[in-house]
């Protein structure tokens, strides 16, 4: 990575980084305190995947994400506040308090949504790719997912289609080396995820996902590549999941983790930066600006209940 | 007019007329499918000569993988039409149809639209055992959030296909195998999702049903009128949105109602119209709704079998008669 891709990417990364870090911590700390409804499933370790990926993104490209997507989300340039306001089932929420932390959404800004089921996204987002393709908007497509998606018959079936069609489509795969409580060994057969691309004849890399340089240099040639014509690519992203699999779910802890943590994402790019006083910066305001949009959150109405009936059908 | 633009007064061209009206007016119209370009289903034959092989696509066996695809090509503004062929192959693709088609809208709090058509489908058309005689629209209008036809006439497909193809929601379009080739004409005046057709008209008894049952339906009516009995039958062309208002219309006229279904019982569209009658129209009856379906059981495989467990004429009249207490 030359160091003018750092320079031109660094301080944002490292400021979405801390973002989504906070964001993050803020939903932990109100789960144990009991103020949330609902699981959380949370992405403390896995933020340089996020920021490297979106950052090679354009305003007009998609994503599609998973249970585990709010740090898609905030790297993609959600607004805090609405997703907390969503997180927290309130009106005010980017789905009016309908869709949850499994599915925050707003199209307008390039996040079609994350998902429930594993494994459901992947072929939106190829769908997402193939009307860019066909509206000749210049748009791509990118499909975050876990490791565990990666044995879905969706995620084989796509990339299939997406082979075969020369779709402007990236497969991003978070692996955190667990699906629930799995290891990735025991639930992956063959030598990887990044190595499934081969059997489409499409490109797949196997990248560290701790760090957002390695990431970010990953993107960006699959991303020009879709973007050429040049059709999909598969990136695996190896990172680590701090958290658990969501929140509350001490009844396992120490039951399954066996593979140790990888470095911390956000200490890695800010050895790498080397800019004094610039993390302790960011941090203040990062915090700052995650404690008052969840104040404002916390204080929007809640949805009115008649607008349970709306929004089924157009 | 008398059959679709084409001339066609056949059921499935009549679909196919219908799609291509709409990939002529609209660039975004395209069709997705296993072997649609020779459509071997009937309802995309043609199309792919008229249109080329790009926006009429044959797909592997995949579908989950190009439903789901084909949900993400409407929501980022295509309308693509799905002819899935045997509707229970959208069992495998049923993810993407109930949890992802079927509740985008609502989970992004109305910001998604999925104009999407899936096409496929449904009934029994002779010894195709249990996995490809399917009437599953229940399970679609349970699922929520989809819309769901059964066209039993030609007029019927033409104009509830182009009404599904330009609906901003997802929409099932099924029809019946062995009503492929029914022929009819295709009127002038649009069908709308939502609108029932009532025919024969009668005093006596209502008898509700689609699909092949309407067809049956209408059939045994004719044989009740040469009785004295003065049947009813509203087709149910369109299952969601439920045309409610001609249904309980109908039935506050005849006070006598009959309901005849191709899927199994419990928890049927049958189940579902009786209760409706029962809760909306009960002051309205002069005796008890009856509902005639498949007993719950998969649809068996040898003639006799499958013959024995779908209503046909004889029962739909005999019901009609101990209905009336004739
Ligand atoms: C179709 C489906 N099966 C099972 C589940 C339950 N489930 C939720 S998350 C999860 C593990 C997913 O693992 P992975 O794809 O690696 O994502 P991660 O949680 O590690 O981000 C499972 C099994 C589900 N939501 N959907």
């Amino acid at each position: 990575m030359s160091d003018s891709v750092l320079e031109q990417h660094g301080p944002e990364w490292l400021r979405v980084m801390l973002r989504i870090r906070f964001f993050e911590g803020s939903l932990a700390d109100l789960f144990e305190r009991g103020q949330l409804v609902g699981v959380v499933h949370l992405s403390i370790g896995q933020e340089a995947v996020a920021a490297g990926i979106c950052s090679a993104l354009e305003p007009g490209d998609q994503i599609t994400t998973t249970h585990r997507g709010h740090h898609h989300m905030l790297a993609r340039g959600l607004e805090p506040e609405p997703m907390l306001a969503e997180i927290l089932g309130k009106a005010t929420g980017y789905c009016r308090g309908k869709g949850g932390s499994m599915h925050v959404a707003c199209f307008e800004r390039g996040v079609t949504g994350a998902n429930g089921i594993v494994g459901g996204g992947i072929p939106m987002a190829l769908g997402l790719a193939l009307a860019a393709q066909e509206l000749g908007s210049g748009g791509i497509a990118v499909a975050f997912f876990g490791d565990g998606a990666s044995s879905q018959g969706t995620f084989h079936e796509t990339l299939n289609l997406a082979a075969l069609w020369r779709a402007p489509a990236v497969f991003v795969c978070e692996n955190n080396r667990y699906g629930e409580f799995t290891p990735t060994e025991r639930a992956i057969a063959g030598p990887g995820v990044a190595a499934r691309a081969a059997g489409y004849g499409i490109p797949g890399v196997a990248v560290d996902g701790h760090d957002v340089q390695a990431v970010h240099a990953a993107a960006l040639e699959a991303v020009e590549r879709a973007r050429a014509g040049g059709g999909p690519s598969l990136l695996e992203c190896v990172t680590t999941r701090v958290r658990g699999h969501h929140e509350g779910e001490e009844n396992y802890a120490g039951t399954y983790r066996e593979a140790p943590l990888g470095p911390d994402p956000i200490d890695l790019l800010d050895a790498a930066l080397g800019q004094p006083g610039l993390r302790a910066r960011l941090e203040a305001e990062e915090r700052e600006l995650v404690a008052r949009a969840l104040a404002a959150a916390q204080a929007a109405p809640d949805p009115d209940p008649a607008t349970a009936l709306e929004d089924v059908f157009a | 007019m008398n059959g679709s633009p084409s001339g066609a007064n056949r059921l499935a061209p009549a679909i196919a007329d219908a799609i291509a009206q709409e990939m002529r007016s609209d660039p975004r119209v395209l069709v997705w499918g296993e072997d649609v370009t020779i459509g071997v289903m009937g309802p995309t034959r043609g199309l792919a000569a008229e249109f080329g092989e790009s926006r009429v696509r044959d797909c592997p066996i995949s579908e989950a993988g190009f439903v789901g695809a084909a949900v993400g090509a409407a929501i980022g503004g295509l309308r693509p039409v799905v002819d899935i062929m045997f509707s229970s192959f959208a069992y495998v693709a049923f993810d993407q149809l109930v949890n992802q088609a079927g509740r985008m809208r609502y989970m992004t709090g109305g910001q998604l639209s999925v104009p999407l058509v899936v096409i496929g489908s449904a009934g029994a058309a002779g010894a195709n055992a249990a996995q490809h005689s399917e009437v599953p629209p229940a399970l679609f209008l349970n699922g929520g959030g989809l819309r769901v036809a059964f066209p039993s006439t030609p007029h019927q497909a033409f104009w509830l296909t182009r009404a599904a193809i330009r609906s901003d929601d997802p929409v099932i379009v099924l029809h019946h195998p062995a009503l492929a080739a029914a022929r009819g004409p295709v009127g002038a005046e649009p069908l709308e999702l939502g609108q029932a057709e009532v025919g024969p008209e009668g005093d006596d008894v209502t008898i509700l049903a689609v699909g092949l049952m309407a067809h049956r339906a209408r059939s045994a009516a004719g044989k009740l009128a040469a009785e004295g009995i003065a049947a009813e039958v509203v087709d149910v062309c369109s299952l969601s949105p439920m045309p409610w208002e001609t249904i309980l219309a109908s039935v506050r006229k005849t006070g006598r109602v009959v309901v005849v279904d191709e899927a199994r019982l419990t928890c049927s569209v049958a189940s579902e119209l009786a209760a409706g009658v029962a809760e909306w129209a009960f002051g309205d009856l002069r005796a008890p709704v009856r509902r005639l379906a498949v007993p719950d059981v998969p649809i068996p495989f040898a003639p006799g079998l499958e013959a024995a467990v779908i209503p046909d004429e004889d029962a739909i009249a005999r019901v009609v008669r101990e209905t009336v207490g004739a």
